[in-house]
């Protein structure tokens, strides 16, 4: 028994030797004896991401908007991905993070709107559902150690009921009238809150588009009652001028 | 592509087939035993019960990155521990005395933790080490002991009580299980104490401190101790021996809780504050010195001096 | 400490399955009520994720589960924890008692002893002798709050009417103070049957009642705002 309370609670470390009894007994590794195992892949890190998408509540439903930009590590690799994607006739997610893995995952959802459409029972998934079912969807694979790196924006409307989430990699979920992925969070999540926070039932689909171009953005995805509109790419007017005056940016003598 | 086709080709014996087994994979998990009132414990016929394991190449190495706050302290996960806990045989019975502090790092989690586990009227276990491990599997061990009783018409044995508990938790050695446990009680021999780690020890034995606090509680002990003290004397003698400990150890302390083993089965005799023992001493209990154990003795060294010098 | 000696092999760190979502909880019991009080924000590291995701929920008219942690692994918790109590409800005709659930949620966090739920759970209610109780858990086991011992006066139970300014005025404070406690807080009230608090409690803004069955207890949520920034 190790009497030093720290080390209490805590894996027996057979590799530590407090006592300073060294030349110690290595345990020869209790790993998986199986070759192959190595050659296993599982996503530890991604590769080719995606970043931001925004997504408010506006008096007629949800309005999404995602950049088509994907890149590979900080090459701007791919410049026309579309990482909005509708499930059924009332939800879009948007997704932030590893694309393969997000191609993965309209693969599940198209399965799983297939199985919906063949049990004709009069019902279809609305995006509480959709929500959910990615949630268990993430969380069951991060509890396996082998998550889908992505961080997913559900939006939709169903039965005149607004509905907007997010679930990232590791399972974790929350609801708002603002969310934003990826350095959308960091930088437009503010701005949408002032403008939104409050008036989710006032404001109206051009006044929602302002707020959402004011924020950048390439594509935009619109779920109203009457369904889901996802725009052709756009391109933003960027005013970078004023950069000019700053410091240590552009051609300038000191 | 395949797997696409026969997913939606499924209408036919195999594809039935094939869902009924994925269901029933995924009600493993959730066993007959775990409806109902049995919480869990239900499976307790089919050997100890499972665990969750990440999926990962070295287990315990996962484990130990997430709750190794000697190593990291900026990491998550925190375990409680930090005790003294003492128990020893004599003519009458066993004293058992433990104290309530429980630490997560330099933090006192609780000061009024019940490290003595009543396993059943005849079996206490002490904890030491990871709390939830001695709780948990001492809980277990209760229930293996009462259905000892049911099969063999008699109580089991001290020692093989003991027994089933070092062999269990020598099962998960290197799993990171943390306990140093005393088992105590009275059975067919008379008074018994083993002491029982997760490294698997198992030692019988008259006289058992574990914890950070235990070199200081043996320092009173085993002054005081012999085979035919008397009721009284013993009780005192374990008491005395936590509140050193919790006086000088900063991971035991605030209270000290005194159980005595007897012939017809254990008997809780008090919760004693191991400050309000330093100034006033335990209170009016049964061979009790009068006055408190260190500030009264101290200063009356002091007074005494003062009074020789005047 | 000795000199160490350490051949430790190195660890994978790339994927690390849990985070930390912030917020406070806590619990009070009363002679007869058991309060159970959290914050609704949630956050990862500087940023807000929203303003209202709720820690404490209702388990039955006398058990409320508050969770703090890691929330993906505390909805998770909560929803086994509920299905089981389903179960109890169909096998039994009655809702579990206290005790049990704190004993079912020991054996459910253990059998998660080499992957943890980082979730610090706190469950408070009324026992089956009318009293109320707060049970504590860490990560893997439980303990329950203290009870004065026989013929002490300590601790003490307060009065609700102390008890509720008194948690309402702690989350305050630690509002003003802790970056990841603020936007809403949620008060859960649970009454034993024919609790002389009830009174007390009709005064209150915007008191809510929860109760579903005819037992006898009752339970109610208070919802107050927290400073935002």
């Amino acid at each position: 028994m190790d009497h030093f309370p720290t080390n209490w609670g805590r894996p027996r470390n057979d590799a530590f030797d407090a006592y300073g009894t060294y030349p110690i007994h290595q345990r020869p590794q209790n790993g998986p004896k199986d070759a192959f195992v190595d050659g296993v892949q599982r996503t530890q890190q991604p590769i080719v991401t995606g970043t931001s998408v925004l997504a408010i509540k506006f008096k007629d439903g949800i309005m999404m908007a995602a950049d088509t930009l994907a890149s590979y590590g900080s090459l701007a690799r791919f410049k026309d991905v579309q990482r909005l994607f509708p499930v059924g006739d009332n939800t879009v997610i948007g997704a932030g993070g590893d694309m393969s893995d997000f191609q993965h995952i309209q693969t599940l959802l198209d399965g799983l709107t297939i199985d919906e459409f063949t049990a004709q029972d009069g019902h279809t998934l609305g995006p509480a559902e959709i929500h959910e079912y990615l949630a268990q969807v993430m969380y069951a694979r991060r509890s396996k150690m082998n998550p889908l790196w992505n961080a997913l924006l559900v939006g939709g409307v169903k039965d005149g009921k607004k509905f907007l989430a997010f679930v990232d990699l590791l399972g974790t979920t929350y609801s708002a009238s603002t969310l934003a992925t990826g350095y959308g969070a960091h930088i437009a999540q503010p701005l949408l809150r002032k403008a939104v926070e409050g008036y989710e039932n006032v404001l109206t689909e051009e006044q929602a588009l302002k707020i959402i171009e004011t924020n950048m953005k390439y594509q935009v995805a619109i779920i109203t009652e009457e369904g889901v509109r996802i725009s052709e790419s756009k391109t933003l007017d960027t005013h970078w001028s004023f950069a000019e005056g700053i410091r240590g940016y552009g051609a300038q003598a000191q | 592509m395949n797997s696409f086709v026969e997913r939606y080709s499924a209408t036919s014996a195999v594809g039935q087939l094939r869902k009924a087994q994925r269901l029933t994979e995924e009600e493993e998990e959730f066993s007959d035993a775990a409806w109902g009132s049995q919480a869990g414990f239900g499976n307790i016929m089919n050997g100890p019960p499972s665990f969750t394991v990440p999926n990962v190449r070295d287990p315990a190495a996962f484990l130990r990155l997430h709750t190794d706050d000697h190593a990291d302290p900026n990491c998550r996960i925190k375990i409680q521990h930090g005790t003294t806990t003492l128990a020893f045989r004599f003519q009458g019975g066993v004293i058992v005395a433990v104290d309530s502090r429980a630490t997560a790092g330099s933090y006192i989690a609780s000061g009024t933790v019940k490290k003595v586990i009543e396993i059943n009227p005849y079996l206490l276990g002490t904890m030491a080490g990871g709390a939830a491990d001695c709780q948990y599997w001492e809980t277990y061990l209760g229930m293996h002991c009462r259905l000892h009783e049911l099969r063999n018409r008699e109580r089991i044995s001290v020692s093989a009580a003991s027994k089933y508990l070092s062999n269990l938790v020598y099962s998960y050695k290197g799993m990171g299980l943390s306990m140093g446990t005393m088992i105590c009680g009275w059975d067919k021999t008379g008074p018994a104490v083993f002491y029982v780690d997760s490294d698997g020890t198992r030692l019988k034995g008259d006289l058992f401190s574990v914890g950070s606090g235990s070199t200081l509680a043996y320092g009173v002990l085993d002054q005081g101790y012999r085979w035919d003290l008397t009721d009284e004397e013993a009780q005192e003698l374990g008491r005395r021996s936590i509140y050193a400990a919790g006086h000088r150890d900063a991971f035991s302390g605030n209270t000290c809780n005194l159980y005595h083993i007897k012939q017809d089965g254990w008997t809780f005799i008090g919760n004693y504050d191991i400050a309000k023992m330093h100034y006033d001493g335990p209170g009016d209990v049964p061979g009790a010195p009068g006055g408190g154990y260190g500030y009264d003795v101290r200063l009356a060294a002091a007074n005494s001096t003062e009074v020789a010098a005047a | 400490m000795p000199a160490m000696v350490s051949a430790a092999q190195p660890v994978q760190r790339s994927f690390n399955p849990y985070t930390e979502n912030g917020g406070t909880i806590l619990a009070i019991a009363g002679a007869d009520f058991s309060v159970i009080a959290g914050d609704t924000r949630q956050s990862e590291g500087y940023s807000i994720q929203t303003r209202y995701a709720p820690k404490v929920f209702r388990l039955t008219d006398k058990a409320v589960l508050a969770v703090n942690g890691f929330a993906a692994d505390g909805n998770m918790f909560v929803k086994k924890v509920r299905q089981r109590l389903e179960w109890y409800r169909h096998a039994h005709a009655k809702d579990m008692p206290i005790r049990a659930i704190a004993r079912l949620i020991q054996t459910m966090l253990y059998a998660r002893r080499f992957f943890p739920f980082y979730v610090y759970n706190i469950l408070g209610g009324i026992e089956e002798d009318g009293t109320g109780a707060v049970y504590s858990f860490d990560l893997l086991i439980y303990f329950k709050n203290q009870t004065p011992a026989p013929g002490t006066a300590f601790p003490k139970h307060l009065p609700l009417s102390t008890v509720l300014p008194l948690v309402i005025d702690s989350f305050t404070s630690a509002t003003e103070r802790h970056i990841e406690v603020g936007d809403g807080l949620e008060i859960y009230i649970v009454l034993s049957k024919g609790s002389t608090a009830l009174q007390s409690l009709q005064t209150i803004r915007g008191i809510q009642e929860l109760t579903a069955t005819n037992d006898g207890e009752r339970v109610f949520v208070i919802r107050r705002e927290l400073k935002k920034d």
